[in-house]
């Protein structure tokens, strides 16, 4: 547990500040004032990632601080796409979300800046690790929103309402990471010599892709018979990437290539 | 016809396959990558992979046949990818030391080879390729030195390092390339890479620096490259259809999709 003291830490701090404002006004039912530290905190994420660019002269992708940094400030846009496609109040799901991306980046990963060695000077590097963390952040609000298939007190409606906003979104998510993933291989072929190595984290990200695969499947296969068996696989969908971005990548027992990641 | 292919490729098969896959994906991460290349190069792991071809190329062809395009783009591009894979895989049996399929050069400036060496310490012989390579110039660029690198006394980053050589194809003038990391060289066939470098001493005991320059020659790989653009277009299809697509309920709840 580490404070940061430098301009970086402050705005990464101020976006926390604005998020749990958010969720605060949210809770006393003042939505006005809670869109408005929404939109104050999706500036303060934006201006720590512009600033951490300038700052490391290098787009800010590389390790798990940054990644995590352009995690926080995909929220908002997707909160509002929510709020246009379909039509549904986001804002309390990715607030929570967002603070529970950036405790981590605050408090844990160092912000020390590392010159890219040369296996990460490649034009993929952006679009490979851009793609995951828009997908991972569609897949994880893909989750959230199949929150209501769960309960048993849900009225028809409310279900069908939540798959149809969790398909889309996990659909998108799902495009994403299967570009991130063939970007990752055609990186790997002209970085390694092999677009697929087995890798642990290649093999996580594969299980992965896999068991968005089983949702697809299982939800072309009951329909919307099985609304609680659906939202499921989207949650182990959701622990994976949890587990792909903490233990995969940062326990030795899963060492191998993305070790700089 | 159709209920023998539901049944053997239908969507029960798909859901519990890509569970198992999934899983068993999971246990490859735990053995690493060095085990997890061995062991999905064994007999039974290209057995079950060529079955999953088999099965994939089923599911595809005949969605095709009933004309859901996404399916049948979805379902061929993964079979194409992993067919690509196995042409990877059945390589070096097909070879042989005339088309190595694999192998690494240790070079020293103005070292010409052709025989590619395998193993920790590069000693196994695996073959030749059908031309020369002349290491002229092993280079290494370093960052600019920071102040914090100048307090702690150490050298900056390596910003980039490459191997100028000189390639001679039989029947063609020599000509000279750079091998980078991230940028591949292509020869007749051979991807060549800057894999690493080192420090060693010659047999005079002066200090050298080696570069190590691998060659790779896969012959499915268009196949795999086709397969990641077909599945691509497969998911743009699947992503349409998934925006248009209404609520699946059972026939007595189906007023609340009106």
């Amino acid at each position: 547990m580490m404070v940061k003291t430098t301009l970086q830490g402050g705005l990464i701090y101020l976006t926390m500040v604005f998020f749990t404002a958010t969720l605060v006004a949210f809770g006393f039912k003042r939505r006005t004032l809670a869109k408005g530290f929404w939109f104050a905190g999706f500036l303060a994420a934006l201006s720590s990632v512009i600033w951490r660019g300038i700052h490391t002269g290098h787009p800010p992708m590389q390790n798990l601080f940054e990644f995590f940094l352009c995690m926080a400030a995909f929220l908002w846009p997707l909160s509002q796409l929510s709020r246009w496609k379909n039509d549904m109040d986001t804002t309390v799901k990715d607030a929570t979300l967002g603070l529970i991306i950036l405790f981590p980046v605050g408090f844990v990963f160092s912000e020390a800046v590392r010159r890219l060695p040369p296996a990460l000077q490649s034009p993929l590097f952006v679009p490979h690790v851009a793609s995951y963390v828009a997908g991972y952040i569609m897949l994880a609000r893909a989750a959230l929103m199949s929150l209501p298939m769960f309960k048993r007190s849900s009225t028809k409606v409310e279900i069908v309402g939540a798959d149809i906003a969790s398909r889309q979104t996990v659909v998108v998510g799902f495009l994403l990471i299967t570009i991130g993933l063939v970007l990752g291989s055609l990186w790997g072929k002209l970085c390694w010599g092999h677009y697929w190595q087995w890798d642990p984290k290649e093999t996580w990200s594969l299980a992965t892709w896999l068991i968005y695969g089983v949702y697809f499947h299982l939800r072309m296969k009951t329909g919307l018979r099985k609304p609680r068996q659906l939202a499921t696989f989207l949650w182990i969908g959701l622990l994976f990437i949890v587990l792909t971005l903490t233990w995969i990548n940062l326990s030795r027992m899963f060492s191998g290539m993305h070790n700089y990641a | 016809m159709k209920k023998l292919i539901n049944k053997i490729a239908g969507l029960g098969v798909a859901v519990c396959g890509c569970g198992v896959l999934s899983l068993a994906s999971i246990v490859l991460a735990f053995f690493g990558s060095e085990k997890s290349i061995q062991l999905m190069a064994t007999a039974p792991a290209l057995g079950i992979s060529a079955f999953i071809a088999l099965l994939l190329i089923l599911r595809g062809g005949y969605a095709v046949f009933t004309t859901r395009y996404h399916s049948a783009l979805l379902h061929l591009g993964c079979a194409c990818v992993v067919s690509g894979w196995l042409m990877g895989q059945v390589a070096p049996y097909i070879g042989g030391e005339d088309k190595p399929v694999k192998g690494s050069m240790a070079m020293v400036d103005g070292d010409v080879m052709n025989a590619l060496w395998e193993g920790a310490y590069l000693t196994n012989y695996v073959g030749k390729v059908p031309f020369t390579v002349k290491l002229d110039k092993f280079i290494i660029d370093y960052y600019e030195s920071s102040h914090v690198d100048q307090s702690a006394g150490r050298m900056p980053p390596i910003k980039e390092y490459r191997s100028r050589i000189t390639i001679t194809e039989p029947g063609k003038d020599p000509y000279v390339k750079n091998v980078r990391v991230n940028h591949p060289v292509y020869v007749d066939g051979y991807h060549i890479y800057q894999m690493s470098w080192g420090q060693s001493q010659n047999r005079q005991g002066q200090p050298v620096t080696y570069t190590v320059l691998q060659f790779i020659r896969d012959p499915g790989l268009w196949f795999v490259y086709s397969g990641f653009v077909i599945i691509f277009a497969g998911i743009l299809l699947f992503c349409i259809r998934m925006f248009k697509a209404k609520a699946i309920l059972p026939s007595s709840d189906r007023e609340v999709t009106q």
